[in-house]
């Protein structure tokens, strides 16, 4: 789990599937001093020419799974996390990474997380706007303590929401955090939730399993937050 | 909704959402068509928002249709590129290609008032190809003479025959992910939003509502969420430099309401 301080700047592909505008995840992976390509479909040579993959997702999981099936992502992504390799999946892009939606109940998730996505039981769906994060036993302390021990390393000071979540001292409390949703569908429970929210029911806002992390909320979107979040995962 | 309550069932923040009307690629003071002036440089007055905790903002483009859009574009794209918070736009949007243009452009949402009301299947398209939340449709609504509410295009100067709460019904059916209320009877008299409006909307109501018109400071905000409003919005007052959005916020917060902290 330890992360190596990189020597370099991190490469990132962005998974085009045709769901939406890339141009907002561009930009905040670039300001993360990271490089970018977009890719739409798997190469073997992807293994070693990028660190991370991001995949963003708009629109119905059955139209987001069917592009991965079509374009070829499904083995891919499946051999990608079985070499441990880091993926990010965002908004409809970490609903696939679970075994489906009742959005969409015959589309085949990617099974790389327990459970199903369900309707979240609100009268006003989508979701839409900004909400605090709160903490599970696990909620994004991992990201915490490992940004913590970079930033010991680096002998800086948590400068702002994200450096936050590496203090020892907010872990108890609700985190001051705030993130941008768009989402009328959520995973409920998990066991690797690592931030919960409540609209109508309760969510996983995020899921890490090691270098596997899902974000229902849209960092990219996410003012200061989002954008240091998006930089700890990228880098 | 929005009231800081341990038994909440929604953990959402109501928003604050500062106007920028927008002419050939500035934003204008707008007045009137006539005298604009001008008030900056678009990214520089968002990145300005954004720090002070703006939680999303509105381009309104005054003379899109004047301009055929492309300093819109230009001026979206730049946006998008400068800020991380969320922003739609709206002015001279007539067609579905105009939607795309500004979707690529890298807007998160549009905007529709008169086009809304002349071509209203354009809502259905925008809300099946984009989702709901992408769209915003604006409701311009005046108290007239006789008491009765009327719905207005084409910037306030263009009355419609369809009935206001018919119209409001037929929007949410058509797939508009929210409203934005402008009551025109309040816009520019710094009497406060329209809390009789707002409530009417109700807690159950399908789709956001967000308050337009008639702000003058922080107790207006929180009488119109406290109302019913999911999102308030002003422009003059923050343009004036009367009150910050931070000084706002930290009012809402103050008075218990579940407002985004930065």
């Amino acid at each position: 789990m330890n992360r190596q301080i990189p020597s370099r700047r991190s490469r990132v592909g962005i998974i085009d599937l045709n769901s939406g505008n890339l141009l907002s995840i561009k930009t905040a992976i670039e300001k993360a001093g990271c490089e970018w390509q977009v890719v739409q479909q798997p190469r073997p040579e992807l293994l070693t020419a990028v660190d991370v993959l991001v995949m963003p997702g708009q629109g119905r999981f059955a139209f987001v799974m069917n592009q991965i099936d079509q374009l070829g992502w499904r083995e891919f992504l499946l051999e990608w996390c079985r070499n441990g390799k880091r993926l990010v999946g965002i908004c409809v892009g970490m609903q696939v990474l679970f075994e489906g939606s009742d959005e969409d109940p015959e589309a085949a998730g990617l099974g790389l997380f327990t459970g199903r996505c369900q309707k979240l039981p609100h009268p006003k769906t989508p979701m839409v706007g900004w909400a605090q994060l709160s903490s599970l036993s696990q909620c994004m302390l991992a990201v915490g303590s490992q940004s913590e021990s970079e930033q010991d390393a680096n002998q800086t000071k948590p400068s702002s929401e994200a450096g936050f979540l590496a203090s020892p001292k907010r872990r108890e409390a609700r985190f001051n955090v705030y993130a941008y949703f768009v989402n009328s569908f959520a995973i409920y429970e998990n066991p690797f939730c690592t931030a919960k929210v409540n609209y109508g029911h309760e969510f996983c806002a995020a899921v890490q399993r090691g270098n596997l992390y899902g974000f229902q909320f849209h960092p990219e979107k996410s003012g200061r937050f989002g954008q240091e979040l998006i930089q700890y995962v990228c880098q | 909704m929005y009231v800081n309550n341990p038994d909440s069932n929604s953990d959402l923040t109501a928003r604050v959402i500062p106007c920028l009307d927008v002419a050939n690629g500035r934003v204008v003071k707008g007045t009137n068509f006539k005298q604009l002036v001008d008030m900056g440089d678009p990214v520089e007055l968002a990145q300005m928002y954004e720090q002070q905790g703006a939680d999303e903002l509105i381009f309104l483009d005054i003379k899109a249709s004047v301009d055929k859009q492309q300093s819109a574009l230009d001026m979206v794209y730049q946006v998008a590129t400068h800020l991380s918070i969320p922003f739609a736009v709206g002015g001279g949007i007539k067609t579905l290609d105009d939607v795309h243009r500004f979707f690529n452009a890298g807007a998160d949402k549009v905007t529709l008032n008169t086009m809304a009301v002349e071509k209203p299947e354009l809502i259905n398209q925008i809300s099946t190809q984009y989702g709901s939340q992408s769209i915003v449709v604006a409701i311009d609504v005046n108290i007239e003479a006789d008491g009765e509410l009327a719905i207005y295009t084409h910037g306030g100067s263009k009355k419609v025959a369809t009935p206001y709460q018919q119209w409001v019904n037929e929007v949410v059916d058509r797939g508009a992910g929210e409203i934005l209320l402008t009551a025109m009877h309040k816009d520019g008299t710094g009497s406060g939003f329209d809390t009789e409006l707002l409530a009417a909307f109700g807690a159950d109501f399908p789709v956001q509502v967000i308050a337009s018109g008639g702000a003058k400071g922080p107790q207006d905000f929180l009488d119109a969420i406290l109302a019913g409003a999911d999102a308030v919005l002003a422009a003059g007052l923050f343009h004036r430099g009367e009150y910050t959005v931070r000084e706002i916020k930290e009012f809402l917060i103050n008075n218990n309401i579940k407002i985004r902290n930065i």
